[in-house]
């Protein structure tokens, strides 16, 4: 069990502590600056840092959100993924809560992350982590409490009443909820993984999609929702509302739906075959320098535009001068060697290409070291998946039929080209 | 992802409006708490003022300052009734109370106000907080409110009560022992699943060890396991495995059961059907078999990871046999598996990982596929759970290549993963590698080695190199690509001076396990890595290359005749060379002289000779000893050969026998890849970090629990005897350890005593690291003595832990406490072991020259008498040295003794009667015969009047007297009253200033005792030996109870300071506590500055036992 949870800024400063055991097994500070010292002598970023880890003292746990590392600290044995994916948990909630993560909210706000903290957690077992009910128990801040709070000088965020969903067998779920607005929004994310070898073979193509829902629907809805297509789904994880019986038997999804925005569902779909953008490096170095054309463009047109292209890469080592020019958006190169092309919208009728000589160091005759690639964008309003809901039946909602609304939208996740 | 998108507009508002955002907010409070007077705040009348003050109290607590001087101020106000106060109260409490424990008693009748308070949340509140004190003085309240939440109607409260049960739990307490475990059974008996999930966090902390309690909720509790939340689930799922384990044993259809040695028809089976699904999973199928079995006895006796496994592994195959296997039939076990398969579906990748370890261990090897999606799909999680995940199946993929092997692309490289996923991503690909996917993976491979991370395109060289000896079909395409590697790579080290030569090294370590598989048909691969020497510069590179062409010397024609050019380049460039490659050159061409023609001989001869001639004059001793040495060795070789010199002394003959097999590549040195062997638990934190972690449980014995039926009164009493069996198995398997050790140390040692061995051995020794340099360590230059240490290390470690069981050593005193159930576990061990070396002293008290031959010695006993608590007993042995039969011996209290004793008798008061009316001794029956050279040995129990002086005795013997005197012992004036440590602690406090007595001495014995055992290469088993000779002594000098022991964990090894050991005992006669710490100072090899302490409220009695012990600890 969790021993201890200290916040600590991307600049190594403590913002905050919370002992969970007592009886000397308090955890010292001093833990945080041996982490940092650890984080320091690593050389590597606070995201690709060994999540657990070994100190002379304690097994220590990290998971950096948002310029904040969550550490947890233990002494024993524990499940390590319940501890990473509780400080996951806290850093979600936390980011809902106070509408993002970094050192400031949380200093702004860091009773409301006290009290979060105490409710979330006790003896070092998770006690509260629904977001539901965390909300009936402490009010999230809003602009509305926080002028009250200025004009008055005092507003209590906290619940004097224990919610009725901690009684209930459908913990994500309150009883009596009451709406003006009676509406389901289906939300289809998709992010797009693919690689493609130097050789330019497609070496990898899958989607990762989550179903996002925002219900605000009155009384105890029962909603049933079924697929065109669900057999191409590879892998699933369910939230908890999701009676698993059904889906077993007649792969539907029936479920009671939590109140607000939440993730129903996530699924995998492996082995797709079209992509929607190409990029094409080309490299040939002779005689210390070093001709490179990148072409980008679109391959398998979605049916919409493809938006916010970027194009990322890091420079190979041993380059002494660059001049890369493009014929559309705008090259940058940051100071870690990172170059970004920043397209854009994705032409139609035009080819951008990214050209340049790379000058190499005296004494390399010739590049070894190939970057890849890395591509960005944003398809508004299609699923590349083609993953297809085809009826969602809603009952017990009283007398009048919710509005439902559907949604899709797909970003390059993990999109690569080798060269 | 949608994280990601409202974090970016939570910056950016934050950017652009900073100033609107902290408005309301108590960004105030956190930047400058101090600039109002908090103590006055406190004191209004004002909730809202007191809730800023307490505000400002926490922005200064999480700066990490001391806020406690408020506490008595702040208690105060728990007695409001705003819950937003009350709460923030609490957080200040909870953060304080162990520091202010007396103002921290004020606030319990708040406390028990609230728990009756009708809104749950209030109570769920007051309890959270109350058992959070942990204070002992507050235990019994706490327990009392525990008791009455755990059958509060809200199961919210429940649940805080479960979650309770640790907090009190952490206390420990014996006489809550057991009220805390009924209470856990209570609340696994809940009906509502939020309450069993804390529950089962409860026993798991309280009594983890209790499993009937689960037996008699399974299969409720694997009902409710898909409502239980996500977390409870976790713990759940575990105790249910282990549940099932010690009932039913394991599953024969099971990847655990199938590798069962004495079903062999069975398992053939198995792999047929295999064989059937996945053809090209045969071979490593079978061969993973074995490492199965490592698998299965690591998760069931702890991983004694120290020790190559295959020793266990051939010895004691028949512990766990066929009784300790059931069929998948088991009503239980189907219930369980089907229970946790939706749970692979969870949304927590700590439950989809959980709920694949049970199917890993129970499900059949059919079934077993179904955990694969859904831990392959985790990889799409944040990065790290991502690593722990990958962690786990890189050791399921190890026992089971199969069950992955048609998924290889999920385990592809991309460019945002960091270096250990990336690692561990290539480890995983090299063992799931097919004949069907590894063409694919090769061509990823060659995609990694122009990658940007040249550490990361170095391991993908070695990831060539493993599945090219894995898979030989693609060996020789790979042999292909790697030559072409270290052309490039060569060509590319020589204009960069400084690059980074890893993936040269790398590559040509691959070719080299690929060349061992077949050398034979690779012998040009070898000439052309001999030709190439002159481009590779880089020495580690040089030294695999001399060494393949030492050691394929005679295995071609082509390598023959180039050998002469090779070596004469060798030779000219031998003075620039660095010192490894040296080495390596001067083995090279002793390997080439040896298996040589004859034609070639004198050549090769001559090349030898000046080479050692050149080595002779080095700079580098080390190297010049090794002339020396090899130049001595060689002398039957160089000098003469063996077949023309008949003449030639046979020892000369053994000689060079012995250099041809020293020479002849036939020893391979077992590398300690201990690392592979390391397994534990899937899931668990000890499987990460790859050690045992402190409470790191292995399964139960398969079978160990078997009384299911039993009634709830009786469960108490099998729960002590499943604890007590647990111990022992625990106990016998770090006998088994030290058992392995010794005879380690003895086959070194028996090799020492004859000399010619001697020498051979000493060369093995150093021959192993100049081959190893060929093998896949890395560090060449280090000398024999490196690997040695290292094993030391490895060993002593491990003996430390089977002393500790199973501490790791890092965690220091500290987590001792907090193991304080264990601790007590490994004192028990530890002093199972002392007892057997506690000799007490042994005393004349007759000697035979006095009399007719009899001799009569006696020593004290450990036993109390039973008569009465101020007798001590002694223990006589009568023996005759005479050829005569003795007649009649007793021992009688002498006349004036009697008359002493009723002359006190009649001065003394009466309150003293009770004493007196104990006579002096108790005797024995008379021994009414002692034949000649006969031992009998007798109990005497004696009253003596002072600790110091001696009482006079008659000894009585053939009808003749003879006065003797008894010299008292104060050591055994005590007897040994168990304590625990927390006990000892609160005593020893108690017993300070004017009861506590020190004195330092010199302590020596345990350096002959090392000395004698100098052979035994275990460093820290010096520490230990140190810390049984100490016991031994104490436990032979005195009658005492040994309460704990305090390992030092320094960076030193040698150093035994804090080593600390603790004994109790209470005086006979007047029932006071008398306790005894020695703690040590210096390193184990040199005399030992001992501290003894004895707090004593006797203190005439205290001190002269102090006295007693010192002499006794110094003497020699």
């Amino acid at each position: 069990m969790l021993q201890c949870i200290f916040l600590i800024s991307d600049s190594g400063e403590v913002i905050l502590e919370k002992q969970l055991k007592g009886q000397g097994h308090r955890v010292d500070r001093s833990i945080c600056s041996w982490f940092w010292d650890h984080y320091v002598s690593q050389g590597c970023d606070l995201s690709k840092l060994l999540p657990v880890i070994a100190s002379p003292t304690h097994y220590l746990f990290h998971v950096f959100r948002g310029g904040i590392v969550f550490l947890g600290c233990t002494q024993v044995e524990m499940s390590p993924l319940m501890a990473i994916e509780f400080l996951c948990r806290v850093a979600d909630i936390l980011s809902d809560y106070l509408g993002g993560l970094n050192e400031d909210l949380m200093k702004d706000n860091f009773v409301i992350v006290y009290q979060l903290l105490d409710e979330m957690i006790d003896s070092g077992f998770p006690l509260t982590t629904e977001p539901n009910i965390l909300r009936e128990l402490i009010t999230p801040p809003s602009i509305v409490s926080k002028m009250l709070s200025v004009v008055t000088g005092k507003s209590s965020n906290v619940s004097n009443t224990l919610p009725n969903a901690t009684a209930s067998c459908v913990p994500w779920r309150t009883t009596d909820i009451k709406y003006k607005s009676n509406e389901v929004y289906i939300n289809l994310v998709e992010e797009i993984d693919v690689t493609i070898s130097s050789d330019g073979n497609l070496v990898k193509c899958e989607v990762y999609g989550e179903i996002q829902v925002k219900s605000s629907l009155p009384g105890f809805p029962d909603m049933n929702m079924t697929f065109t297509n669900p057999s191409i789904l590879n892998d699933v994880r369910f939230h908890p509302c999701i009676r698993l019986r059904q889906w077993e038997s007649s792969q539907a999804l029936s479920f009671v739906p939590p109140d607000g925005q939440f993730k129903l569902m996530s699924y995998r779909i492996k082995k797709l075959k079209d992509i929607p953008i190409y990029v094409k490096p080309q490299f040939s170095s002779s005689g210390g320098n070093c001709r490179m054309n990148v072409f980008a463009g679109i391959r398998n047109d979605p049916g919409r535009a493809i938006e916010s292209v970027v194009i990322e890469f890091d420079l190979p080592p041993h380059i002494a001068v660059n001049e890369l020019t493009c014929n559309l958006g705008t090259v940058n190169i940051l100071v870690n060697k990172v170059c970004t092309w920043s397209i854009g919208r994705m032409p139609k009728d035009k080819s951008p290409c990214l050209s340049g000589t790379l000058v190499l160091n005296p004494g390399v005759k010739r590049l070894r070291v190939f970057p890849v690639f890395r591509i960005g964008f944003k398809i508004m309003g299609i699923a590349l998946s083609h993953l297809q809901v085809d009826m969602l039946n809603i009952k017990n909602t009283g007398s009048s039929t919710p509005y439902k609304g559907f949604k899709a939208q797909t970003s390059a996740g993990d999109y690569q080209v080798r060269s | 992802m949608f994280q990601h998108m409202s974090m970016v507009s939570g910056a950016d508002i934050g950017a652009t409006s900073n100033l609107v955002m902290r408005i309301g907010t108590d960004a105030r409070l956190y930047d400058y708490p101090e600039d109002a007077d908090i103590g006055l705040l406190l004191d209004s009348r004002y909730d809202s003022e007191n809730i800023e003050a307490v505000k400002r109290l926490l922005a200064l607590i999480s700066k990490g300052s001391d806020v406690s001087d408020f506490f008595p101020q702040v208690v105060k106000k728990l007695a409001c009734q705003t819950l937003e106060l009350k709460k923030l109260v609490y957080l200040y409490l909870l953060h304080y109370a162990e520091k202010r424990p007396n103002e921290a008693l004020l606030s319990i009748n708040c406390f028990q106000k609230d728990l009756s308070d009708p809104n749950p949340l209030i109570r769920a509140c007051a309890l959270r907080t109350l058992a959070g004190i942990r204070l002992h003085t507050i235990a019994p309240i706490s327990l009392m409110a525990l008791t009455k939440c755990a059958k509060d109607p809200s199961p919210y409260v429940r649940k805080c009560a479960a979650i309770a049960l640790p907090k009190l739990d952490d206390l420990r307490q014996e006489e809550n022992v057991s009220t805390l475990e009924e209470l856990a059974g209570l609340l696994l008996s809940d009906h509502s699943p939020s309450v069993i999930g804390a529950a089962a966090a409860a026993y798991n902390s309280v009594c983890p060890h209790n499993l009937s309690l689960i037996g008699k909720n399974f299969r409720r509790l694997c009902e409710a396991l898909p409502d239980v939340d996500e977390w409870g689930q976790i713990i759940l799922v575990e105790i249910l495995l282990r549940y099932t384990v010690a009932r039913h044993g394991l599953v024969q259809e099971s990847i655990m059961g199938s590798l069962l040695g004495s079903k062999v028809d069975h398992f053939t089976d198995n792999t047929e059907r295999i064989q059937g699904n996945d053809g090209d999973f045969t071979t490593s199928d079978v061969c993973s078999n074995k490492s199965n079995l490592l698998f299965l006895r690591s998760y069931i006796e702890g991983s004694n990871e120290y020790f190559p496994r295959t020793n266990i592994l051939s010895t004691n195959n028949d512990r766990l046999d066929l009784d300790s296997y059931t069929d998948s039939e088991n009503k239980d076990i189907k219930l369980l598996l089907q229970c946790t398969s939706p749970l692979l579906w969870s949304q927590n990748s700590a439950v989809i990982l959980a709920a694949s370890s049970v199917h890993w261990i129970m499900a059949s090897r059919e079934d077993v596929k179904k955990i694969v999606k859904p831990l392959l799909f985790l990889l799409r999680s944040c990065c790290p759970s991502k690593y722990v995940v990958l962690c786990n199946i890189q050791v399921f993929s190890k026992a089971m290549p199969y069950l992955f092997a048609p998924y290889y692309e999920d385990f592809f490289v991309s460019s945002v993963d960091s270096y250990q996923i990336r690692y561990l991503k290539l480890q995983i690909l090299s063992l799931i590698a097919t004949d069907s996917s590894i063409s694919y993976i090769i061509l990823e491979f060659q995609d990694y080695i122009k990658d940007i991370d040249r550490r990361f395109a170095a391991d993908t060289v070695a990831a060539i190199g493993l599945c090219a000896e894995k898979i030989p079909s693609v060996a020789n395409s790979c042999l292909k690509g790697l030559l072409a590697l270290i052309r490039d790579e060569s060509s590319a080290s020589h204009s960069i001076p400084h690059g980074d030569a890893s993936i040269l090294v790398s590559a040509i370590k691959s070719i080299k396990t690929i060349v061992g598989q077949n050398p034979s048909s690779h012998e040009k691969v070898i000439v052309q890595l001999a030709r190439s020497l002159d481009a590779i510069n880089y020495p580690l590179a040089r030294v695999f290359i001399i060494w393949m062409v030492g050691e394929y010397c005679s295995i071609g024609q082509i390598i023959r005749k180039s050998m002469h050019i090779i070596l004469k380049y060798l030779v000219r460039s031998f003075t620039s060379e660095e010192i490894e490659t040296k080495h390596q050159i001067i083995n090279a061409s002793i390997k080439v002289a040896l298996g040589a023609d004859e034609e070639d001989m004198p050549l090769f001869k001559k090349i030898l000779m000046y080479l050692l001639h050149l080595a002779k004059y080095d700079s580098n001793y080390d190297l010049r000893d090794r002339a020396h040495f090899m130049e001595k060795l060689l002398v039957s070789i160089t000098n003469s050969c063996p077949e023309e010199d008949i003449s030639c002394s046979s020892s000369n003959k053994k000689l060079s026998h012995e250099v041809n097999y020293i020479f002849s590549g036939k020893f391979h040195s077992k590398s300690y890849q201990s690392d592979r062997y390391k397994v534990y638990l899937p899931g668990s934190l000890s499987q990460i970090v790859l050690h045992a972690a402190p409470g790191y449980k292995s399964f139960p014995m398969p079978c160990s629990l078997h009384d299911l039926n039993q009634t709830q009164g009786k469960y108490s009493d099998s729960a002590s005897v499943l604890s007590d069996d647990d111990s022992d198995t625990f106990s016998g398997s770090s006998d088994e350890k030290s058992d392995y050790s010794s005879n380690n140390s003895n086959a070194v040692s028996s090799g020492m005593f004859d000399s010619m061995d001697n020498v051979q051995n000493a060369t093995e020794a150093s021959q192993l690291i100049i081959l190893d340099a060929g093998d896949d360590t890395t560090k060449i230059g280090q000398g024999a003595s490196s690997l040695s240490t290292d094993l030391e290390e490895l060993m002593s470690k491990t003996s430390l832990e089977s002393w500790l069981e199973e501490q790791p050593s890092f965690s220091g005193p500290s987590s001792f406490s907090a193991q304080g159930f264990e601790r007590q576990a490994s004192i028990r061990i530890s002093l199972k072991e002392i007892a057997v070396s506690v000799k007490s002293k042994v005393h004349r008290l007759f000697e035979p020259t006095d009399g007719n031959g009899l001799r009569v010695d006696f020593s004290f006993s450990a036993e109390t008498s039973k008569i009465s608590p101020v007798l001590v007993c002694v223990e006589l042995s009568f023996e005759n040295l005479s050829a005569e039969t003795l007649t009649k011996l007793a021992i009688k209290d002498t006349d004036e003794n009697m008359v002493t004793a009723s002359q006190t008798y009649q001065s003394q008061e009466s309150s003293q009667i009770k004493n007196m009316t104990v006579p002096n001794i108790f005797p024995f029956e008379e021994i009414p015969l002692l034949n000649p050279y006969q031992k009998v040995k007798k109990i005497l129990q004696v009253q003596f009047r002072h600790h110091i002086l001696p009482i006079k005795l008659v000894l009585l013997c053939c009808d003749k007297k003879y006065p003797v005197k008894l010299q008292p012992d104060i050591g055994y004036f005590v007897k040994p009253i168990s304590l625990d440590l927390k006990t000892f602690k609160n005593k020893e406090v108690e017993l300070s200033g004017v009861y506590e007595y020190t004195r330092s001495c010199i302590f020596t014995s345990h350096i002959e005792k090392l000395d004698h055992d100098d052979n035994n290469p275990v460093s820290g088993d010096k520490i230990l030996a140190v810390c049984r000779k100490l016991a031994s002594k104490v436990l032979s000098s005195a009658n005492v109870f040994f309460v704990s022991v305090d390992m030092p964990v320094s960076a030193k090894v040698d150093d035994t300071s804090g080593l600390c050991l603790r004994f109790s005992g209470e005086i006979l006669s007047t029932m006071k506590v008398c306790l005894i710490t020695i703690t040590t100072e210096g390193g184990y090899s040199e005399p030992l500055n001992l501290h003894v302490k004895v707090n004593c409220e006797e203190t005439v009695f205290g001190l002269n036992l102090l006295n007693k012990m010192v002499a006794f600890l110094s003497e020699k």
